[in-house]
This record gives structure tokens, sequence and C-alpha cells, in this order.
């Protein structure tokens, strides 16, 4: 072949790919016909989204199920739950959802135990068409309460039992004195329920963790691809509203850049990255071609939490300087402010839970380096001529920890440098890994202060878990405790104790409202922002498309179409 | 030549066998197969448990035994993140990776030998000066910031510019969602991922190749096949090109020996789920199991890619082989 064929083959081949992309999208579009022509044709082909992690398994009870992108990806839309989490007149609530058929009523049977009797819709099925039943519920509670290796069996393992007698009532009794006020959130978006005629007698890993055919929800597993993609398609057996989309396609790009520019070039129809500062520079921007939203009512706090057992931090009067140092309004006007969020949280609830805290129990801590000198001095530090305060020849020198490669929480890192220099406090920097991070070092109790947010994924009040003195992490509880914090308040104890057991929604809100104005002033830590969630969409997506804190943006997915 | 090759190949085999011997005794030092039950509820007497089944109190040469004896019936465990098979799981990484390695290491040959025999044979000249200024900037250039410029420049603007549909080339995986199989979406796939991997490696094999054949060229056999008439065409690319490759070859089998073991960069860019991310997914989560087997395979081909440069070798030069 000589030069001359060979410059216009390769002319042809150009030509050829750049043809390919004017052309229709390879998404398998379908239009359906419509009477009225003046309307834009429905496209009920294949969504996209960039998913930013991929889920470690998919048995959703196992600890390898943690990754919230699980529920987001494939746990929402296939595991039936008791309850959704709808938004009504501005506050979020649990709502019985199409799996009830009422809303579950509470009482206590003849020895005062809890009980909780949920009447299943009679409508609701497997995707085999198997009804679903009250088995369903005793397999799930047995599964939770006494399987190996359970990522968090907590209110399970207060059930004492589940009457199955009738199929269509669940009738759950809890343990005689050990009443749960958190009961709206099992059976829920935590786990769902599992179907009891195909899992029972099984190994329940195995037959989940790659994936499942069966659904108990609008969409089912189709496929899933590791490290490529998961393929959700229609579940034709759903009672419920049926999707509208022939498939949805979550690919998993775990780097934020490349996630943006896949939003950006148009491979995918949707995002819902972490609120980082690319994200808010792309909002600020304006997306091009599609539309975003972000809102700062989330299950989201963003904290810098301090080891109350490490010296010279288990002083009160040195972690109130801390707390007087940082100008936390500051912080958050940096990161978040083109969003319009430009105040700090004051409490450690989230936003979503803020009618069960004291909304302004951390907003004495302002900026004051007169209070810092006051306590500080108090507490026996004085003044060097570095301008660090220092006591038994010891500099006031903290080190500082949080996830590498997070770019806002390491801008936050510096921004916090900065503030605490000026007050006379060093501060150093030591990021790690994820794994080490959350794995080793908080749960060891290796470190002084550390950056990362508190997740919620339920609507039940509650801080006992991460701040009840019971839950230090120990060898006494093998290190399983979630108060890596060390919080020590015995007076705040008995109050979040109550949260956690009280049905009184009333008395939980005012008992964790004490609980907070406790903790503040003894400053086990420090609230920083509400991170808002955002969400990005090209204008493909013809939807209501709204943010839900528990379940994302994708709650609503089965009423999404696709535009032509 | 058979002799050659089984000479080799026998040599390699205590190579294996101490690296992977190696590798096994770091990784179980360095990571804890039991230590997701730490958080679990069994507590101590589970984390027990789990160390007996896995023999981890016995010795660790016994380990090391248990272990390769289990690696060679192709039983490699089972992933603590995931709890799926290490084998299968390493095996479908391995393709995504063997994907990107072979088109890139074909299209950096091709380029790289072109490349070094023009700047050889022009040296000095124009075109030679082009050719050197590019090799730096490539060699500059960090992948990750290379990857994403191209993703801007390659795949986004030229949407923009020409309001077209689709961006020309993709940057996410190798095939856009429903599709397999190699067609135009694979290539348009594949484009970005293959011209970010090879920037470099064509940048240094094309030094690489410009050096070898100016030392080539000056040889007095090449001199003598010139004088004696044999046309410059034949005696650059069937002389010259052939000794110019020895060197060449030895560099480009060690490239690709541990290209198999991390072009993370390029993968994490693209979302490709190959060996690269692997790695850096078990390395970060702690997955003591996938570790040990992960870096075994790649430690085997390493030691495989260096046989089979010794044999390319002893091919091209006859003299090795019969030394």
């Amino acid at each position: 072949m000589n030069g001359l064929r060979r410059g216009w083959l390769a002319a042809i081949c150009a030509l050829a790919v750049v043809a390919a992309a004017c052309g229709t999208t390879d998404k398998s579009s379908s239009k359906k016909p419509t009477d009225d022509v003046s309307t834009s044709v429905p496209d009920s082909g294949t969504l996209v989204i960039g998913a930013e992690q991929e889920p470690a398994c998919a048995d959703w009870i196992s600890s390898c199920a943690g990754a919230v992108w699980g529920v987001w990806t494939m746990q929402e839309h296939t595991m039936p739950r008791v309850f959704d989490v709808v938004e009504v007149d501005g506050t979020w609530r649990y709502v019985p959802s199409p799996l009830l058929a009422d809303a579950p009523t509470v009482d206590t049977d003849e020895a005062g135990a809890q009980r909780v009797t949920y009447r299943i819709n009679p409508a609701a099925v497997w995707s085999d068409g198997t009804p679903i039943t009250s088995d369903d519920f005793a397999y799930t509670w047995e599964e939770i309460a006494t399987g190996k290796d359970v990522w968090d069996p907590t209110g399970y393992d207060q059930i004492e039992g589940v009457d199955t007698s009738d199929p269509q009532t669940a009738v759950v009794t809890f343990k005689e004195g050990e009443p749960f006020g958190s009961w709206k959130q099992l059976f829920g978006a935590d786990y769902g329920v599992f179907p009891s005629h195909i899992l029972e007698g099984k190994n329940r890993t195995k037959q989940m963790s790659d994936g499942y055919d069966w659904s108990g929800g609008p969409w089912k597993i189709e496929s899933w691809d590791r490290g490529v993609s998961v393929t959700l398609v229609p579940n034709d057996a759903y009672w419920g509203t049926q999707p509208q989309i022939d498939k949805v396609v979550f690919r998993f790009i775990e780097n934020t850049a490349s996630e943006f520019k896949a939003f950006e070039s148009g491979e995918v129809d949707a995002i819902y990255p972490q609120s980082e500062p690319a994200a808010v520079k792309l909002i600020e921007d304006g997306v091009s071609g599609g539309q975003s939203l972000y809102t700062a009512d989330t299950g989201n706090v963003e904290a810098l939490w301090i080891n109350n057992a490490k010296a010279p931090l288990d002083s009160v009067a040195v972690r109130q300087a801390i707390g007087y140092s940082i100008d936390r309004a500051a912080i958050v006007q940096s990161l978040f402010g083109a969003l319009g969020v430009n105040e700090p949280i004051q409490t450690l609830n989230p936003p979503i839970l803020s009618a069960y805290a004291d909304t302004e129990a951390w907003a004495d801590y302002v900026p004051d380096l007169a209070r810092v000198d006051e306590l500080l001095t108090g507490d026996g530090w004085a003044k060097g001529g570095d301008g660090i305060y220092a006591k038994d020849g010891k500099k006031l020198s903290l080190t500082i920890v949080t996830d590498t490669g997070n770019q806002r929480r390491e801008l936050t890192e510096e921004i916090l440098q900065a503030q605490l220099a000026e007050a006379g406090i060093e501060l150093k920097i030591k990021n790690q890994k994820p794994d080490q991070l959350f794995g080793e070092t908080l749960v060891e109790g290796n470190y002084e202060l550390a950056l990362f947010a508190n997740v919620t994924t339920t609507l039940e009040p509650g801080l006992c878990a991460i701040m009840c003195s019971g839950n230090i992490p120990s060898e006494d509880n093998d290190f399983s405790g979630g108060n890596v914090t060390a919080t020590n308040v015995p007076e705040a104890d008995a109050l979040m104790k109550t949260v956690e057991t009280s049905t009184d929604d009333a008395l939980r809100a005012s008992s964790q409202q004490e609980a907070d104005r406790l903790l503040a002033a003894a400053q086990v830590s420090l609230p920083l922002d509400p991170l808002p969630n955002i969400a990005l969409w090209s204008d493909r997506i013809d939807a209501a498309i709204s943010d839900n804190p528990i379940l994302a943006m994708f709650w609503n997915m089965n009423t999404w179409r696709l535009e032509g | 030549m058979v002799s050659y090759v089984t000479r080799r190949v026998l040599l390699a085999i205590p190579v294996v066998l101490v690296a992977s011997f190696l590798l096994f005794v770091f990784v179980r030092a360095t990571f804890d197969p039991t230590a997701r039950l730490r958080e679990g509820r069994g507590g101590v007497a589970a984390v027990e448990h789990e160390r007996e089944r896995l023999g981890l109190d016995r010795p660790i040469v016994v380990q090391y035994g248990d272990w390769l004896g289990d690696f060679a019936r192709g039983d490699w465990g089972e992933s603590e993140r995931t709890r799926a098979d290490v084998f299968t799981t390493i095996r479908r990484a391995m393709w995504y990776t063997l994907q990107l390695i072979f088109w890139g290491v074909l299209l950096a040959a091709i380029i790289a030998v072109i490349v070094g025999v023009l700047s050889a044979i022009k040296q000095y000249s124009t075109l030679d000066h082009t050719f050197t200024a590019l090799a730096f900037v490539g060699l500059a250039l960090p992948p990750f910031f290379f990857g994403l410029m191209a993703i801007e420049f390659l795949g986004i603007r030229p949407k923009e510019w020409f309001d077209l549909s689709e961006p020309v080339f993709y940057s996410v995986g190798l095939h856009s969602a429903d599709r397999t199989g190699f067609d135009l979406d694979y290539l348009r796939h594949l484009a970005l991922p293959v011209l970010t991997l090879t920037v470099q490696i064509i940048a240094g094999w094309s030094r690489y190749q410009r050096a070898a054949m100016l030392d080539v060229m000056s040889a007095d056999y090449i001199r003598t096949a010139r004088a004696k008439g044999v046309p410059r065409r034949r005696v650059i690319w069937r002389h010259g090109l052939r000794n110019a490759l020895i060197p060449l070859v030895t560099v480009m089998a060690l490239d690709i020996g541990v290209l198999f073991g991390g072009v993370i960069v390029t993968e994490t860019i693209f979302s490709v789920p190959g060996m690269g991310r692997l790695f850096f997914d078990a390395l970060t989560a702690g997955d003591a199991t996938m570790l040990t087997a992960w870096t075994v395979v790649t430690a085997l081909f390493i030691v495989a890619f260096n046989l089979l440069a010794d044999v390319v070798y002893g091919w091209l030069d006859p003299r090795i082989r019969l030394s």
C-alpha cells in the first residue's frame, strides 16, 4: 500500500469516528408516539449515572456493604422497606412505604414489652410473584440479630421475636425492659426486608454478594460488571409506580476529576458528587445543558473531632480555647459561600434532625482571642517568644488528621492551621488513607484532632453511639465502640440514653437538646459545616429531581423519564 | 536455541520461588487477614478461630508452603474486602490491563521505532530536533495531567466546538453501557487511555532507539554494506535496525512486565478496573489475601517478560544464544 492510499485510509477512518459522534446516541433510544406533537417525545431508553464509589458487596447485612453508594445504586431500588423518607411541610419524616397497608402501630404486650405491628400491603410481592409476608420480617430479624459479620445489629438485637401467625401481619416484640425508641429505622433504608423463600437455608452472603436477580422494589439488578457498572431494569412485578426508563446504568467513576469530565462530555447523564470545590465551581459557572441543585438540609455534619482522652486535650480549658480560636463562619464561607451556605452548624446533630437538637448549642464559640488567653493562662499555659503557648516546657502543638486527597478537607486544615497559629496554638497536618484513618487510627485513639463528617442514614435522633462514655472503644468491647472521641460527660450519658430508648418524641427532643448543651459546655468536639448535598443532571432527564438526605437524588428514580 | 530457552526457563523457577516467598512474608507482616473481624461481634474468639482456619498460627514457611500449593491449584482465596474469589477478580482485572498494555505497547513500539530511526538517520536535522523536543515534553508530562488534558481537548471541547451529540473520544471505561466487543465504540474508548499510557513510553523508547541506531549506523559492517552497493533503505531497516533493536527489546520487556502491575494512573482517570486500581483498592483496605496474590502474579509477569526478553535477545543476536 503506497503512501497516498495510507493517507486516504487514515482520513476516512478519522471521518468515520467524527461521523459516529455526530450520529444518534448509543444509548438504545426508542421513541414512543404521542398525540401531542408540540411536546418532546419521551425517550424510554438508557440512563447513565456516574457513581463515585463501587460497593464492595451487595449483601446488605454484612460488614462489606457499609458503603452508602451500595444503598444508592442497588439497595434502595430493590429492597422493600417499611418507611420512606419524605419531606412534609419542610420537615423530613418517615411515612409508611407501599410495602405497608397503613402506618404501623406501637403498643406494649402483657409483660410491658414494646411491640410494633406491621400490616403488609396484600399487593406487595417479590419479583417472582411470591407475596411478601411476615416470614420475611422474621427471617430478616434473625439474620441480623444472630448472624456473624453483621454491619450493625443495633435495634435488631433488642427484638425478642417476630410473630408470623398471620402472613399479612408481622408483630415485632422487643425484649422486656429494652424498648427501642428508634424502631422506625428497623426494616428500613439500612437493610430492608429480605426474601425468606429465596434465602432461607442458604448462605445469604454467597447468594447476594455479587448481586441478586430478585427484587421487592421498582427495579431489579440486571447485571453487575465489577469495576465497571451495575445495570438496573424495571421490576415488572412491582405493585407501586412502574419505572418509565428501560434501563439505568450506574458507571463507577471513582476519580472526582474524571467524574466531572464525564458529565461535561455527556457520557453520564447525572452525578451526585461530594461537595468538593470543583463541584461548587461547576455550579457557580453554570451547568451547560443541564441543571443542578444543592441543599444544606442534609444528614451530614463535618466537625473537628477532638480526642478527649489525649493530653492536653483532656483539659476542658484547652478544648474551649480551640473553640474560641476558630472562625468557623469564615471556613464555611470559604468552602460553600458560592452556594449561599455561610453559617456554621452549631450542633453535632445533622440538619435533618434539628427538631431534636439545640441548634444554637455551640453558638458561643466565636473567635475571641482574649477568651483564649484567659482560658489557657488559667490552665497554666504561657505564651512563648514564638507566639505559641507552652506549659512545663512543652509547646501547645497539636496534630490534625483527615483522609488524604480530600481537597475540601485539606483546604479546611490549612485555614484551621492559620487561625490557630494566630491564637497561639501550633497545628501540624498529618493525613492518612481513609481505610487507615477510619479503620485503625480513630478506633485505637491514635490521634489528637480529626476532621471528617458524621453522616446519618436515619431520621432517628441519637448521639449516644458516638458520644456515650460506654461506647468508647476499648479492649472490653473489642474496640467496637463508636465513641472515638472518648467523650465522657456522665450527665449527658443518661440524657442520650433516654433519646435511644424512649418512644416519647417530645421527651427525646428535650433530652437531646439538654445533652447538646452539656456537650457544648465541655467542648467535646467542634461542629463546623453542614456538608451540602449536590446533584447535577443533564436536560435529557425529565423529572422532578430533588435531594433526599437518606436516599440521595435517586429516591424517586422510578418516576423519571428521558427526553429524546 | 532450544537449550538456550530451556536454560533460561530453569533459571527463572528459583527466581519466582524466592520472589513469591519474600512477597508472601512482607504482605503477611504488613497486613492482618483477620483485621475486619476485630470490629465484628465475634470478638477475640472469632479472630482466633479465623487465625486457625487460615493457618496463621503456624510457622511462616509452613504457611507459605500451604499457600503455594493452593496457588498452584488456582485456589487463591477470598477477598477480605469484597468476599469475591481472588482468582476470578485478578483474572478480570488482568484482562482490562492487558487490553491497555497490548494496544499501548503496539502503538508505542511502532511509533518509537519509527521516530528513533528517523531521528538517527537524520541526526541534527529539524526533524530530529522536533522529535527530541517532543520526547522531552512527553517525559516531563505527568500522566495524570496529560490524561485530563486529553479528555478536555479531545473529548469535551470538540463536542462543544462542533456541536456534536457525543464526544469523539470517550473517557469512561472501555465500552459504552450495553456495548461489548471490538467495534468503533471500543476504539473510541480506547484512544484516550492508550494515548495517555503511551506518551511517556514513546518518549523514552524513541530515545533508546535513536541512541542504539546511531551506534549501529557508525559500525564497520554498515559502512561495508554501503560500500558494496547495498541500497541505503535496506541497510537501515534490514541490517541496522535489527541490531539496534536489541537494547530496545530489553527495555521494552522490562517496561511491559512492570506495566502489568500498575497503569494505575491511567486506569484511575479513565475508570478502567484493571490491575492498578485493584492493587490500590486492596492496599487501602488492607486486603491481605488479594495483595498476596496480586504481588505474586505481578512478579510472575515481570519474570516472564524478562525471560521473553532473553529469548528474543537470543533470536536477534545469535552470538548470545551460542555463547
